[in-house]
């Protein structure tokens, strides 16, 4: 379904992605598994496209240069060039870091807002899903999102990404900042979503532990290169990523 | 195989950033031309040029002074729209002391710059708290205030203004004073802002409320920024009513707020330098297109729109970038 070949991001003269190749399979939940600086935003943002606008951005206002290689495949047609905003329409979607919710409005418009490309009642039953999944969300339907806690915040984001009805969801560290209890609510909202709508999820994140046991494939990425490879059982058995990610 | 354009410092500027390895005379005259080259420069111009663009050079200087003020208030988180209320607080200072109490320029400027940043700090200090667009909005509308309340009083010489001021002793020692003031300004503001101090203004201006946690007093420190930024800015205007020898309503003009941010823009916003330049293009290009008459504005407008669109960065950042760094195309290794 998405397959990325090749792909190098430089900021400047920093290398943030290095040669990095992957393939998501249609219905699969994918990690992306690194610490920070690793350069999982940076492959996030080069999937969703979001990095063709930074690029030009900086470049009008004579900041860092960003170069961008490889190329991005989805569903067999290369996309490496599209705005980010075309690839939302096909079914890329990215939630990205640290809960981004429009502070000034309330979860509902929140939704809305979200949803403009979708039909109305598409939206509606994908705020359903939303509310189902995450029932403290529904009390809250019209406070400011700005006053909801970090973790509210974060589940009305990924209710934002589904409203657009994704085909490839991206969640970019959905577990920032979350309690473990909080963590443990949220990956099974993940996998309740994948069950429902029979998404393809990509998940970047720094938090092993409750990510590897869901994935069916992971992606460990070290200073923007690829160093392992395997299912999340495999994964899990490592040795390396037990020492490096669990802590024994 | 595939390449993508790198960027790099000089090495004589990676050598030069640290002074002690200033070695050659190449070096230093590689740090001190970008200094010293436009202060020459701006002398011998402003002696070789006749009386009319001497003027020009002078009341350059002055919108200079305006936009660097403009620059410093925006660096620590005050967008000002309203330069033409410092400008002219200081005007009708160093008017009214000059017209009441006789007292010499010489005297009468330099006190008017204190008095006239007091009183324009202080009737700002209320609004202190606000930011952005608040703060830019109650900027705009205070020196329209005070040009009203004067023609509706008539206090103050009233529309008819105050003529016949004492003017500077000299064609040339005015020209000079104002030279002299631009790049005490420009170097002693540039030098603060890169002080503790400065850092502190400049972090008011991105995040207040870390400031405030590491326990600054930002009001008094904002109250502090544009006490100085709004002296410069009413020596501006005390200085230019002794050139003209005559203060009124005009200097609460709606110009000496657009102009210091149109050549902030120009020139590059954060870079005080930046501001000095930008003024010193398009004050004097102003005075050049005047005989097209009619077309001036639109050519000056479609001018501005021009930069703006095509070198948002501003020309000072462009050119230091230019100066202290060089690209090359190398190839990408897999």
């Amino acid at each position: 379904m998405l397959e990325v070949t090749g792909m190098m991001v430089f900021y400047e003269n920093a290398l943030a992605v290095n040669d990095l190749s992957l393939t998501v399979e249609a219905g699969q939940i994918v990690g992306v598994i690194g610490s920070n600086s690793a350069g999982k935003t940076t492959l996030m943002n080069t999937i969703s496209g979001l990095i063709l606008d930074l690029r030009e951005k900086e470049r009008r206002k004579g900041g860092e240069r960003i170069t961008v290689m490889g190329t991005v495949r989805f569903e067999d047609r290369d996309i490496s060039d599209l705005p980010p905003h075309r690839r939302a329409e096909i079914g890329i979607v990215l939630c990205r870091e640290r809960h981004p919710v429009f502070g000034d409005s309330t979860v509902l418009e929140n939704l809305r807002i979200a949803g403009h490309l979708r039909a109305r009642a598409e939206v509606k039953q994908a705020m359903d899903l939303t509310f189902e999944l995450f029932p403290n969300l529904a009390r809250y339907k019209r406070k400011k999102a700005g006053f909801l806690s970090g973790g509210e915040q974060q589940m009305l984001a990924i209710g934002m990404a589904l409203v657009v009805k994704p085909r490839l969801l991206l969640l970019d560290e959905p577990l920032l900042g979350l309690s473990p209890a909080m963590q443990t609510t949220l990956v099974q909202a993940i996998k309740t979503v994948r069950q429902e709508t029979g998404v393809t999820i990509v998940i970047a994140e720094q938090f092993a532990r409750p990510i590897l046991p869901m994935i069916d494939f992971g992606y460990v990425i070290e200073n923007g290169m690829l160093t392992m490879t395997g299912s999340g059982q495999e994964l899990m058995d490592n040795p390396e990523i037990k020492s490096a990610y669990f802590g024994h | 195989m595939s390449r993508r354009r790198e960027r790099i410092d000089r090495g004589i500027k990676v050598r030069a950033d640290d002074i002690y390895a200033l070695t050659s005379w190449r070096e230093m005259l590689y740090l001190a031309a970008p200094r010293v080259a436009p202060v020459l420069t701006l002398l011998v111009v402003g002696l070789a040029a006749g009386p009319y663009w001497q003027r020009v050079i002078m009341t350059t200087s002055m919108f200079a002074l305006l936009a660097i003020s403009w620059d410093v208030l925006a660096a620590s988180g005050m967008v000002s729209l309203g330069q033409a209320l410092f400008f002219g607080v200081g005007a009708y200072t160093s008017g009214m002391l000059n017209h009441y109490f006789g007292w010499s320029p010489l005297l009468t400027i330099p006190l008017a710059a204190v008095i006239g940043g007091a009183i324009s700090t202080l009737l700002l200090l209320p609004v202190l708290r606000l930011r952005g667009l608040y703060f830019a909005m109650v900027t705009l509308i205070m020196p329209l205030i005070i040009e009203r309340v004067i023609e509706a009083t008539g206090i103050f010489g009233g529309t008819e203004g105050i003529s016949g001021l004492a003017s500077l002793p000299h064609r040339l020692v005015e020209l000079l004073v104002a030279m002299v003031m631009v790049w005490v300004a420009l170097f002693g503001l540039r030098r603060l802002m890169d002080s503790d101090y400065g850092l502190v203004l400049k972090g008011i201006n991105d995040n207040d409320r870390s400031v405030m946690s590491a326990g600054i007093n930002i009001y008094r420190r904002k109250a502090e920024a544009l006490f100085i930024a709004s002296s410069i800015a009413a020596f501006a205007g005390a200085f230019m009513t002794h050139a003209y020898m005559f203060v009124g309503m005009p200097v609460f003009a709606m110009d000496y707020s657009i102009l210091p941010i149109a050549s902030t823009v120009v020139g590059g916003v954060g870079t005080l330098a930046g501001p000095l330049l930008g003024a010193f293009i398009l004050v004097p290009l102003s005075e050049l297109l005047r005989g097209l008459g009619g077309l001036r504005i639109v050519i000056y407008a479609t001018l501005l729109v021009v930069f703006i669109v095509g070198l948002p960065e501003g020309i000072f950042p462009y050119l230091k970038r230019k100066y202290t760094q060089f690209e090359r195309w190398v190839e990408v290794e897999k």
